[in-house]
């Protein structure tokens, strides 16, 4: 059984999907082994975890494209079990955002609505358009869409459904570094303004931290730890959700991040400190980052902030953190 | 450098002068000349045989051509598109099925074509089934005619069409059906609306691939047609042979020739070079 922080309803809000004990086989591996969710209504939810760990199938799962073999899938109180991707009230932004190529940003948005039988949905398709900054840019075709005005168009068009539940399957990750932390605060930004439940499908730990209010970290088919952000990356309950979120040393059982982890020519007096060895200093621009070895061959990072603060390769330093930064995991 | 590139050039250049232009020079120099006694050309030199192309007999030969063409591709198109569409899906046997559809081009057409006599005469397989089952009292008419010399274009050209559909059917995203699903849309309405306007590049390529051929073809109508609805490849065979005509079949091929050469420039302006 997992360890679960936080299980329960967010701010005492009502469960939109709830994922009950869902399991499905491929020939070779149990890529999803038992999952059990509840995703309160209108929470940012991110299924974390490295590529492999049973997120993407837990994905098409929920939107249709694959059936489980065990468990239930449970929206706003009805069953999705068996109902095609077009009966479901949920819509997606896929990853490679699978825009129409030969329809106009406009039509790319219109097209839900259309198949619904709205004959009306014009000013649904310019107001969505508008919503995500692109209304002078709805006769352009994908092909003459930047990259992130792609995901943007993508975006409109799923949530011009209205629907009860947006999955998002790595939709960042194809837009370049910069544009990414942009769109990543619009998104939030969206989320917050229309209420509708996001489940956000990504192996990027910044991003999930940044834009959640909830995350299910996934490892190997199984959920590792389910709680907010903070909960998470300050108390990791296991090894590999502590190694997942960021840096960590470890010291035996202990763990510190470097960011919390102090290193000087001299320790305060009355703290306990390790010493060691520097081996390499990596000037990062805003910070430092001081890799030394302990005597039994352990090397720690230590992060300084202050950019000034420089250290020969072989000098000999001490290492201390507090006590009350130690992550202390189950396994 | 330049002595290699000459090297290379060499082979293709030599092919396309003494295979394409030397012939086309003969062709368009006889299609200028008159008639001899016993076939062959002789002096002096006129445009009367382009002139003669606009005689009615001649025009009703072409359209009817046309027509038969346009039928057959239609037909070709109808049925392509969900064949090809069965192999995309079909994963595992892909490669076995895209084999299938190449296996008639191991037996010559002359051999396919008669089969097709064997099928539609009046003792053929399909009247006499269709007697022995009193489903019928008289055979069926069922060759020599246009039907006959359509079902046979159709036969032998399908192969054309099946392929540029299936490349680009297999191009196709499937994150595109995906899309189309996950906003409501049902799998006919998404074949409609995604799959058909995406895939028309290569519909449009499959109809040129069949529409060519069939507008030359003659040995189909002359086998399953029965003589009787000629096409413009009959008439051109007949200017060399019975008739004698050399300069006339030559400016008949010409024409021909100028009309699938006018039809190609429109759809390369379309959809570019690698519409063909």
């Amino acid at each position: 059984m997992a360890i679960i922080f936080g299980e329960g309803n967010l701010l005492g809000m009502a469960t939109a999907l709830e994922l009950k004990a869902l399991v499905k086989q491929f020939p070779t591996a149990r890529v999803v082994d038992g999952i059990s969710l509840n995703i309160p209504k209108g929470c940012f939810y991110s299924l974390l975890g490295p590529s492999g760990c049973g997120k993407t199938t837990i994905f098409r799962m929920i939107a249709g494209f694959s059936e489980p073999d065990e468990g239930e899938i449970i929206l706003n109180g009805r069953r999705l079990n068996g109902l095609r991707p077009y009966e479901r009230p949920v819509t997606t932004v896929f990853q490679s955002y699978a825009l129409f190529p030969h329809l106009t940003a406009y039509e790319n948005v219109a097209f839900g609505l259309r198949r619904r039988g709205e004959t009306n949905f014009d000013k649904k398709v310019r107001d969505s358009l508008a919503m995500v900054g692109l209304a002078e840019k709805a006769e352009r075709f994908p092909a003459n869409l930047s990259g992130g005005e792609k995901q943007r168009t993508a975006l409109a068009r799923a949530l011009v459904l209205e629907p009860e539940l947006l999955l998002l399957d790595e939709p960042l990750s194809a837009l370049d570094p910069a544009l990414r932390k942009r769109v990543r605060l619009e998104l939030k930004q969206i989320q917050q303004r229309i209420g509708i439940t996001f489940v956000f499908i990504t192996h990027d730990q910044e991003e999930a931290l940044s834009l959640s209010d909830r995350i299910a970290v996934m490892n190997k088919g199984k959920i590792e730890q389910i709680g907010t952000p903070r909960e998470i990356y300050l108390q990791p309950a296991t090894r590999f959700v502590a190694g997942f979120l960021g840096a960590v040393n470890w010291i035996g059982p202990v763990g510190v991040r470097p960011e919390w982890t102090r290193i000087g020519r001299t320790a305060p007096g009355d703290v306990e400190s390790v010493a060691a060895t520097v081996e390499t200093a990596v000037f990062l621009g805003d910070s430092v980052h001081v890799h030394a070895k302990t005597a039994d061959g352990a090397v720690i990072t230590a992060q300084v902030h202050d950019s000034a603060v420089d250290y020969e390769n072989g000098e000999q330093v001490r290492l201390w953190w507090d006590k009350s930064d130690e992550l202390r995991v189950s396994q | 450098m330049k002595h290699l590139r000459a090297m290379f050039l060499a082979p293709s250049v030599f092919f396309t002068v003494v295979l394409f232009l030397i012939p086309l020079t003969i062709i368009v120099s006889y299609s200028l000349r008159t008639r001899g006694v016993y076939g062959g050309v002789v002096d002096p030199w006129t445009i009367e045989n382009y002139a003669r192309l606009f005689d009615p007999l001649y025009g009703m030969i072409m359209v009817r051509s046309v027509l038969m063409s346009l039928a057959a591709t239609a037909l070709c198109l109808l049925a392509g598109f969900p064949t090809a569409l069965f192999i995309v899906r079909n994963e595992k046997h892909k490669s076995l099925l895209l084999n299938l559809i190449m296996l008639p081009f191991w037996t010559s057409f002359l051999v396919r074509t008669y089969a097709w006599m064997f099928l539609l005469r009046d003792t053929g397989l399909i009247n006499s089934a269709l007697m022995a089952m009193g489903i019928i009292k008289e055979p069926l008419p069922l060759l020599y005619n246009e039907t006959a010399v359509i079902v046979g274009l159709v036969y032998g050209y399908l192969p054309f069409a099946v392929l540029p559909i299936f490349s680009n059917l297999e191009r196709l995203d499937k994150a595109l059906l995906e899309a189309a699903a996950d906003l409501g849309a049902k799998p006919w309405e998404a074949m409609f609306h995604v799959v058909l306007p995406l895939c028309a590049p290569g519909l449009r390529a499959a109809g040129v691939l069949v529409f060519i051929p069939c507008l030359g073809a003659y040995l189909t109508p002359d086998l399953l047609g029965g003589g009787k609805s000629i096409m413009i490849g009959n008439l051109i065979q007949n200017q060399f042979t019975t008739a004698r005509d050399w300069p006339f079949g030559s400016a008949i091929s010409l024409a021909l020739m100028a009309g699938v050469m006018a039809l190609l420039i429109v759809l390369i302006r379309r959809d570019g070079e690698e519409a063909l």
